[in-house]
């Protein structure tokens, strides 16, 4: 599947099927992970890949934004000290969460286009899922993004008008 | 039913006691700083999550079930559709009134 057509058939998808997902899904996440750019090639994110059910049932219990049952759950976490030492100043305080969020597109798009389902998550206790995943001091949990094989149709999606979301060659202008 | 069997359900059911309070104190944390629109979409997997719990004990209404099929359907319209998601609400609260009303007519009996 090409990249645009992965972009266009995700949808953040919040209950799953009881299926786990193959090495080579988790592979490909993986993969994703390091393939993914970051500002002076910082890569001062880490990355938990959740797969065990007890662990993703703790994480649960305190991440009220995941919905369903998910095979797995990555947890993107930055570190702003090794952000700020790899990267300096602006990569601590705005890039590690432009590259974390990059991360997250290229999980999103590496699972849907190997047709599984996933959805973000940032309603969560960052304090307790810390705990939940022995993160050392420094290392914050940002986003959970869960990973499962669908068991709804895909719900439609709605977008602002092109014109309020795109402009071309200068702010409010519509396309030649 | 044996004791062990007996035993290992109660345990179970109290493990998704605490999945329940834990999810239900994280929303109430969360949402003092989330979207305004987020408080209905909680309350309403609240509730799902507790007639669940209910229904795996062996306590089952129909008419409650029936209700919270219309909102769980109509559930991801709180972002999208608003009104559309206030009349579902509506519509589940009203086969609520009914199950109340037969309730009430049938206690004066
Ligand atoms: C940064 C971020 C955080 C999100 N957090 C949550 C969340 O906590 N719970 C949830 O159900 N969805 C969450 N979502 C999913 C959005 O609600 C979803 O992407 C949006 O409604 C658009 O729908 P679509 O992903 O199907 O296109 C999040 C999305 C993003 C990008």
């Amino acid at each position: 599947m090409n990249v645009l057509d992965a972009i266009k058939i995700r949808r953040s998808i919040r209950s799953f099927e009881r299926r786990s997902l193959p090495p080579e899904v988790i592979q490909s996440i993986e993969d994703a992970i390091l393939h993914s750019p970051s500002g002076s090639n910082a890569q001062e994110s880490h990355f938990v890949i959740v797969q065990d059910p007890d662990q993703i049932r703790r994480i649960k219990r305190f991440a009220q934004g995941l919905s369903g049952d998910p095979a797995a759950v990555v947890v993107l976490c930055t570190n702003k000290e090794e952000a700020l030492a790899r990267g300096g100043l602006d990569t601590a305080e705005v890039l590690r969460f432009v590259n974390l969020g990059i991360a997250a597109a290229y999980i999103l798009l590496t699972a849907s286009s190997l047709e599984v389902g996933s959805c973000p998550a940032r309603s969560f206790h960052q304090k307790a899922i810390k705990e939940i995943l022995g993160l050392p001091e420094g290392i914050e949990p940002e986003l959970l993004i869960s990973l499962g094989y669908s068991n709804q149709p895909p719900r439609p999606k709605s977008s602002k008008p092109v014109r309020e979301v795109i402009s071309y060659d200068q702010y409010g202008k519509e396309k030649p | 039913m044996t004791n062990t069997e007996k035993k290992s359900l109660e345990e179970g059911l109290q493990n998704r006691l605490l999945d329940y309070v834990s999810y239900v104190l994280t929303s109430a944390r969360g949402l003092y700083k989330e979207p305004h629109s987020y408080g209905p979409m909680r309350m309403v997997d609240s509730l799902e999550k507790a007639l669940f719990l209910l229904r795996d004990m062996g306590i089952k209404d129909d008419a409650i079930e029936e209700s919270v099929a219309v909102i769980r359907e109509n559930r991801w319209r709180v972002t999208s559709d608003p009104e559309a998601f206030a009349q579902a609400l509506d519509d589940a609260i009203l086969r609520l009134v009914k199950v109340t009303l037969k309730e009430s007519s049938t206690s004066h009996e």
